[in-house]
């Protein structure tokens, strides 16, 4: 399996989809740093977000914790985007006829989708570092600009940051496996990506508005609880346990889809 | 001994049959041509052998493992499946360096195949960068990058030009030459005609012919066209060659006369003594072309097919 990885990333290794992943992270870890700190301190009210969006108030942001607030407040973006990634990488081996010279050179085709995810959540660590580093970069100044107190945010600083960045990776490995998912079954990037995140971001969001339905179990209020690090709704061990779930029950899907299927693209 | 045997091979697709009960086998060492029209199952064949598709019944083995098993032979086949297929942001090398890992290989074998199908100096261009022709001798390059026992191509010539044609033409050889077993599926039935040792023909999913080369082009037949100086003149030089025995079809702007060359002169004075002179009188043989045609028929094999498929339906 360690050929198909060091394959996978050999691929992976595109100067454009790089810069647009590790491109979109940047921005969105400098946007959403910048909304937040003028949302805090204007007035001190919550916007109710958009779908998936959950601002800090000024006192959690001048918390220890406050510093890396900014990636559990953007992780739907982060996840947006990261969902898109995996699923372009997917599709395309079907879109471009590649699948044909992988399944005849690898035809024990599991050790392929399992070279694409690990090669996948190799890289994807990678945007979670990118998108950490810039939070950092961006809050500091952002913050003091804003007359927004950083005292704190020197306190266990490198825990702060591991637990932010941990919860994020998780939360994003979850947001890319669903990517694969759908991307595998509708072997069509733009499938993928309209299905995910108009369920996770449409669909969820109808669904919260429902009286009567709980909404503890639903994917996007999972993911935000494990980039958060647990919510108010779901606690930490809860949300990972069902993201566990949701991605187990994913692969076991896509791996049976992709494993029998003819190659016929 | 056979690279490939098949036995009672069928596929289907809805209701499309795209191989019907295909028992073959096609020997060890030389140039394999696969040919049949569109439609015929010549890509339905290569994907059961390389494991991307399944049968609906019937046996195959490949390199003497069963095709249920792929994984026994694929490091021993090279592969070009239809149109070649890479990573249109990458380069050459970089496309090649992947298939390298995932296949085990070492990265000296990237610059090995580069160098034979010349494309040593493009190689660090990303292949949107490529001509058809050259994306055409990376799909070879990356057949060849395991050093296969058996190479299986589906037309490898597709979009070169003249002198790329000949040149891969020549390395086909010179890997049949080598002891490698080397299967061409194609459409240009000169190139097959020029390569292959061996030939197998398929047409409706139904083995039509497999055999020699050499065996097939017995079926040939010779022929004598001839004109009439005068264009007037055909009609009574048709008639008049008919009556004295000859068997005459007529061919675009000639009379097609099936005959050898040793009979040109009898045809000459048969057809003036019919008081026509003649203004073009050319020897000629079938070529696989025709041979093929005459026994694949005339039709585009996915039309009929589809034909056939709405005919069932109806019935």
């Amino acid at each position: 399996m360690i050929a198909a990885v060091r394959s996978e990333l050999t691929r992976l290794r595109q100067p454009r989809l790089l810069a647009t992943w590790f491109g979109l992270m940047t921005l969105f870890a400098v946007m959403i740093n910048t909304v937040m700190i003028t949302f805090s301190t204007g007035g001190g009210s919550v916007p109710p977000g958009a779908p998936g969006v959950a601002f800090p108030t000024l006192a959690e942001l001048e918390s220890p914790s406050g510093l890396m607030s900014g990636l559990a407040a953007a992780s739907s973006m982060f996840g947006v985007v990261t969902l898109s990634i995996w699923a372009v990488v997917t599709a395309s081996d079907y879109g471009s006829g590649l699948i044909r010279l992988l399944v005849a050179a690898e035809p024990r085709r599991w050790r392929l989708l399992a070279g694409k995810i690990v090669a996948l959540v190799i890289l994807t660590a990678a945007a979670t570092t990118v998108a950490a580093i810039v939070n950092v970069l961006a809050a500091f100044p952002l913050a003091g600009a804003a007359g927004i107190s950083t005292a704190a945010w020197g306190t266990d600083l490198v825990s702060v940051v591991a637990g932010a960045w941990v919860n994020l990776f998780l939360a994003l490995c979850v947001w890319g496996v669903l990517g694969l998912v759908i991307a595998t079954l509708a072997r069509s990037a733009a499938v993928a990506i309209a299905i995910g995140v108009g369920y996770v971001l449409v669909v969820e969001s109808i669904i919260k508005m429902l009286k009567d339905v709980p909404s503890d179990w639903l994917l996007g209020t999972i993911l935000n609880a494990v980039a958060a690090g647990g919510t108010a709704a779901v606690a930490y061990g809860t949300a990972l346990a069902v993201g566990f779930g949701y991605v187990t029950l994913g692969l076991v899907l896509a791996g049976a889809v992709f494993i029998r299927r003819d190659v016929t693209d | 001994m056979s690279v490939v045997t098949t036995t009672n091979l069928t596929r289907r697709f809805g209701p499309i049959t795209a191989l019907d009960r295909l028992t073959v086998e096609l020997p060890a060492a030389g140039v394999i041509g696969l040919v049949g029209p569109n439609g015929s199952g010549k890509s339905t064949l290569i994907r059961i052998l390389l494991g991307l598709i399944r049968p609906t019944s019937g046996n195959a083995s490949v390199l003497g493992s069963a095709i249920s098993s792929p994984a026994h032979y694929a490091a021993r086949v090279g592969v070009l499946v239809e149109s070649p297929a890479f990573i249109p942001g990458l380069s050459a090398r970089a496309n090649l360096v992947s298939l390298a890992r995932l296949r085990h290989l070492p990265l000296g074998r990237v610059d090995a195949v580069l160098a034979q199908v010349g494309l040593v100096g493009r190689d660090r261009e990303p292949v949107k960068r490529f001509s058809l022709g050259m994306k055409q001798r990376l799909g070879i390059a990356a057949a060849l990058l395991s050093d296969p026992e058996l190479l299986i191509l589906d037309e490898p010539t597709n979009g070169l030009d003249p002198a790329g044609i000949v040149e891969i033409r020549e390395l086909l050889r010179d890997l049949g030459r080598e002891g490698r077993t080397v299967i061409v599926s194609s459409h240009q039935l000169s190139e097959i005609e020029a390569v292959c040792d061996h030939l197998v023909v398929i047409r409706f999913g139904k083995l039509v012919f497999s055999g020699p080369m050499a065996e097939m082009m017995k079926r040939t037949r010779e022929h004598i066209d001839i004109a009439a100086e005068h264009a007037a003149d055909m009609e009574r030089l048709e008639v008049a060659l008919v009556a004295g025995g000859w068997a005459v079809t007529a061919v675009d702007d000639v009379l097609r006369v099936a005959a050898a060359a040793d009979r040109a002169a009898e045809l000459n004075r048969a057809a003036a003594g019919a008081g026509v002179t003649l203004s073009r009188l050319v020897f000629a043989q079938d070529n696989l072309e025709e041979i093929f045609l005459e026994m694949t028929g005339r039709v585009d094999g996915e039309l009929a097919n589809g034909r056939a498929a709405v005919e069932e339906k109806v019935a």
